[in-house]
């Protein structure tokens, strides 16, 4: 269905080569195909003029987008320090479990999907770089005392680095990374490490790409999720993983409320204090209101084609990791 | 004798007026020069220390066609032939976004009608 419609957008497009509406009209079709089969979830139901949510206020879903961009242009600069004060730090910990879950070897692609600021690409180069170390100490161990010649091999190879595991960050949003070049540039990460400003639903790259695709803290700013994990499949290789961290239902009541007031009290009061910007951080309390939970959420990536999809619920919920494969 | 001093004096004051605009404007040129000096050499820096990674090329598509790209070096854009389309590059970074694309052909249209 999705292929057919394509091959039609493309014979409108050779039949009248300048008229680029042609085009958008027909994505807009294929958009409105695909999200009506869908039943888009958690979405309006009404057909014409078409509406989502941004935070608890309901935006058109041509909206949403520009709002969203403009959250983030907004708070680009102070963004980790805002994420060290909201979270107590604790954010590290639940990229640095996601990384662990992921478990990547040496060698893999990542492609880190709103990446932003580049948390998770950083620690993915670091992690298998540390791996290849690791690796390369446990065979040199096992080795005999070697000659001078594999000695002199060994330090060639090296200079390369871990072989070629390679993350690209896209993210809508050039401020986010610009910062994030910026970040990489200071901590010292030259190689392996790509910047690419995209959509996360129309992704720029060709199919069957990546080894791994995540997705940290920045889906549910997605305006049409369902087609962010379509273009999320097909970028994949088969066998690739799909590994999402996203702020969740809390599972206790007890820390239910105390997450609430923390969430509606705090947070934006740190974001007016910090980053001088209370709508801000008042979006993105309410926008993980608006999420949906770990179980819908499961299945939406069902849906969408990925297999064996299990979520890790974080901190008691507030934070899940949904991972599944591509087969 | 008067008309002498005042002579003088508007020849002391045209003096001094010109002195003072040459002083202004002689800060205000050497700021202009260094201001483009330094864009000049932020431009061969960026060309330099923030080249576009031509690696990329191997995976990076049009996110309309999902066709593969051409680099054009002089305008510093990735070119998509087949639907005349051009996206910037920026600090090295490429903006893969199809609103911020640039139409090659029609000059009338700077920027492409947004898709959603």
């Amino acid at each position: 269905m999705a292929a057919s419609v394509r091959t039609l957008a493309l014979r409108a497009l050779s039949d009248s080569i300048r008229n680029i509406h042609h085009v958008s009209r027909c994505r807009i079709k294929h958009l409105c195909c695909r999200a009506a089969i869908t039943g888009c979830r958690g979405y309006s139901d009404s057909t014409e003029g078409r509406s989502t949510h941004f935070g608890f206020q309901t935006v058109p879903e041509e909206e949403k987008a520009e709002k969203v961009y403009k959250v983030f242009e907004n708070v680009a600069k102070k963004y980790d320090v805002m994420n060290d004060a909201m979270s107590l730090g604790i954010h590290r910990l639940w990229k640095d479990t996601l990384l662990h879950t992921m478990n990547p070897q040496p060698g893999l692609r990542l492609l880190d999907t709103a990446g932003g600021t580049g948390d998770i690409s950083f620690r993915f180069l670091e992690y298998t770089r540390s791996m290849y170390d690791r690796q390369q100490r446990l065979r040199a161990k096992s080795h005999q005392t070697p000659s001078w010649q594999d000695i002199a091999d060994h330090y060639v190879s090296d200079k390369a680095g871990s072989p070629q595991s390679r993350a690209v960050v896209c993210d809508i949003n050039k401020e986010m990374l610009k910062v994030g070049k910026q970040r990489a540039e200071k901590a010292g990460i030259t190689t392996g490490l790509s910047w690419v400003v995209g959509d996360a639903e129309e992704l720029p790259f060709d199919d069957d790409q990546f080894d791994i695709y995540t997705i940290a803290f920045g889906i549910r700013n997605v305006t049409h999720i369902e087609q962010a994990l379509q273009e999320a499949l097909r970028v994949l290789k088969p066998g690739g993983r799909f590994m999402c961290l996203e702020f969740s239902k809390v599972t206790n009541p007890l820390l239910t409320r105390l997450y609430d007031a923390y969430s509606f009290q705090m947070i934006p009061v740190l974001g007016e204090v910090i980053a001088g910007d209370w709508k801000s951080y008042q979006y993105l309390v309410e926008s993980i209101r608006k999420f949906p939970d770990q179980e819908t959420f499961k299945e939406m990536i069902e849906d969408a084609g990925f297999f064996c999809v299990q979520y890790f619920n974080l901190t008691g919920g507030i934070v899940a990791i949904h991972s599944g494969f591509k087969l | 004798m008067s008309h002498a001093l005042r002579t003088l004096a508007t020849g002391v004051f045209s003096v001094q007026r010109s002195v003072t605009v040459l002083s202004l404007l002689r800060p205000v040129s050497a700021v202009k020069i260094r201001g483009q000096q330094r864009s000049r050499s932020d431009g061969v820096k960026d060309r330099e220390t923030q080249p576009f990674d031509e690696s990329l090329l191997e995976f990076l598509v049009c996110p309309l066609s999902k066709k593969p790209l051409r680099y054009d070096e002089r305008s510093n854009e990735l070119i998509n032939e087949e639907l005349g389309i051009a996206y910037p590059i920026i600090d090295g970074i490429p903006n893969m976004i199809p609103q911020d694309a640039r139409m090659i052909h029609k000059s009338k249209a700077t920027e492409n009608p947004s898709e959603s």
